[in-house]
């Protein structure tokens, strides 16, 4: 990638540009006030009680990471939804298809730029996202994992932003385009299945069982496999195994009811993960595609 | 150098070009001009491989370009009519960018840069930011980046466009230089005064095809040619005419304040001989002078759409 001159200038402009530490510090500000906070409130609890809470040093874990990955879905859509939009209303996007490169090299080189800066945002908030190493309770691997996790999901987003991109013609139609594939993927999909859980309930609370008979338990049915396409849902399973209990009630555990236990179902985390990685791979495709200037033109 | 044949371009029902045909030689500095929305820069765009035509060929240096993509790309430097600027790099980064898109790279990338900002005169700007030059400056700096490859063919679109009239000489000198030293050069513009002075070739397209090309010495002969003589004569006038009236070659005859306007269809030395013919006669000639056409003329004629007053057509 370093040889890829759409990803070195992207990086040398970013770097140079006011913006940059401007990001890193709001983005680490925001991290380390509510971090402290919480560590604040965690350590006035032990003043009173004189014991020691571990679950609130977890519970700080969770709060922390899921604030850096709301931001972070936040954030990368933002670098990468006027990438190449950008280039074409500054008709500086013609001037790099008359030269030897490629539209996969012109996207590659902007999405990896994007992540790139995105990298220096999560390794700049590790001395914050580490506090709770202080007092225990969390290992390195589940560092690693969440780290995946946040990479898979910047890649996700970063794809949408730069499918948008290269489909629209101008940065704001395409700043719309991406949030409302973000919001449609992420809300709309829990969305859909809060829905079809609460008519499953409604159903089931309709129905008239024999004594003795138990109730099923309601469900959203097949809509929950959705959620494998929710990077939200796999940050949640993450959370839900790394932090019992985790903050938010994120699980797909609560859409299932009796529903099906099958290989998806228990190997959730690794197979969204695959699954939003081949979803980001087909973005990435389609805005080669859309960037092409000799693709079949309709007439 | 550039052959094209049969290209045709529809966008939705409107049909851009309708087979249009072209041919730049190599080493010629090729004006191709035609009213708005004739299909210049359609033409333009498919031969830089940015559009896909529906029908027809464009080769350049004797390679099909629609086909080898990519080595046509080597082969052409492209101008589009609006600059295309990264404003927030410096005039060294930004030709080093594009060094690096062609594969220039390190200290030749960086020699290269240099050779080409000198050339056009921007080596004491190259560490500032592009957004700080100039109108004039950006189109040469857009000239360099269109260089450093070291293209065959150039293809510039309307790059005069928005300059005043020093930075256009300016602009038209150093396309001068760069076809001296052999680089073949498309370039498409409004300014037909300005093509006029420095094109040795052109082409007149007008509504999807090209209506007139050739050498452009050879296409002002021919207006020449087909244009009025204008004779003035001291006093009276009418013996004159009656001479005049008498040469076969003469088509018409007119009379404007002094000056006697006659159509006459018949080389230097046609002329030459009835200029004899009126001085044998004892007649006072003070002026005697073909009327000069331009290519501007050339331009409203042929697009004018109006068959009477054509007096060349891409038949001739």
């Amino acid at each position: 990638m370093k040889s890829n001159p759409v990803y070195k200038r992207e990086v040398t402009v970013r770097a140079r540009s006011f913006r940059m530490p401007l990001i890193i510090l709001v983005f680490n500000g925001i991290l380390a006030v509510v971090a402290l906070l919480n560590m604040y409130s965690a350590v006035a609890q032990v003043r009173i009680s004189a014991s020691v809470q571990y679950s609130s040093f977890l519970q700080l874990y969770a709060f922390v990471a899921t604030l850096e990955f709301l931001l972070l879905m936040f954030i990368m859509p933002a670098l990468t939804s006027g990438s190449i939009s950008g280039e074409r209303e500054r008709q500086t996007l013609e001037l790099l298809f008359t030269t030897r490169m490629t539209p996969k090299d012109i996207v590659m080189g902007k999405l990896f730029s994007a992540l790139s800066q995105l990298m220096v945002l999560i390794v700049s908030s590790f001395p914050i996202l580490l506090l709770t190493f202080v007092y225990g309770s969390m290992d390195l691997m589940d560092l690693a994992f969440l780290m995946v996790c946040f990479l898979v999901t910047a890649v996700f987003c970063g794809g949408i932003g730069i499918f948008s991109s290269s489909l629209m013609r101008r940065s704001t139609f395409s700043n719309v385009c991406t949030y409302g594939i973000l919001l449609l993927v992420v809300v709309g999909t829990y969305m859909l299945n809060i829905f079809l859980l609460n008519m499953s309930q409604m159903q089931i609370a309709e129905e008239i069982y024999q004594l003795g008979e138990t109730r099923p338990a309601a469900s959203s049915g097949s809509a929950v496999y959705l959620l494998l396409l929710n990077p939200l849902a796999t940050f949640g399973e993450i959370m839900e195994k790394q932090v019992t209990g985790g903050i938010a009630d994120l699980s797909i555990r609560r859409f299932l009811g009796n529903g099906p236990d099958n290989f998806v179902i228990r190997h959730w985390i690794p197979v969204s993960i695959l699954v939003q990685t081949v979803f980001s791979a087909g973005l990435v495709r389609g805005a080669v595609y859309f960037l092409n200037p000799l693709k079949n033109e309709k007439k | 150098m550039l052959k094209i044949h049969g290209l045709k371009k529809k966008f939705g029902n409107f049909e851009a070009l309708r087979g249009l045909d072209m041919e730049v030689e190599e080493g010629a500095l090729y004006g191709f001009v035609g009213p708005n929305g004739a299909g210049k820069t359609t033409a333009i765009k498919i031969m830089a491989g940015l559009l896909k035509p529906d029908e027809g060929s464009v080769e350049i240096c004797g390679k099909d370009a629609l086909r080898f993509r990519e080595e046509a790309k080597d082969q052409f430097g492209y101008v589009p009519d609006e600059f295309g600027m990264y404003d927030n790099l410096k005039v060294r980064e930004y030709m080093e960018f594009f060094a690096s898109c062609y594969g220039l790279s390190g200290l030749m990338g960086r020699k290269r840069c240099e050779e080409l900002l000198d050339q056009v005169k921007l080596s004491d700007r190259a560490d500032f930011f592009v957004d700080s030059l100039s109108r004039g400056m950006k189109q040469r700096l857009c000239l360099a980046r269109a260089l450093i490859h070291d293209p065959g063919l150039l293809i510039l679109d309307e790059p005069t466009s928005g300059m005043d009239p020093r930075t256009r000489m300016e602009f038209k000198e150093m396309l001068k230089e760069l076809c001296a030293e052999g680089k073949t050069i498309l370039v498409s513009s409004h300014i037909l005064s300005e093509l006029s002075q420095m094109c040795t070739d052109i082409g007149i397209i007008d509504a999807g095809k090209i209506v007139l090309s050739g050498n452009m010495a050879e296409i002002l002969q021919k207006v020449n040619d087909s244009n009025p003589l204008l004779i003035r004569i001291c006093g009276e006038s009418r013996t004159a005419i009656g001479i005049l009236k008498k040469d076969p070659r003469v088509q018409t005859i007119a009379i404007r304040d002094e000056d006697i306007i006659v159509n006459f269809h018949g080389n230097r030395q046609a002329e030459a001989e009835l200029l004899y013919s009126l001085m044998e006669a004892g007649i006072p000639v003070s002026g005697f002078i073909r009327e000069q056409g331009d290519l501007e003329s050339i331009f409203m004629q042929i697009t004018s759409h109006d068959k009477g007053k054509v007096v060349l057509s891409s038949e001739e």
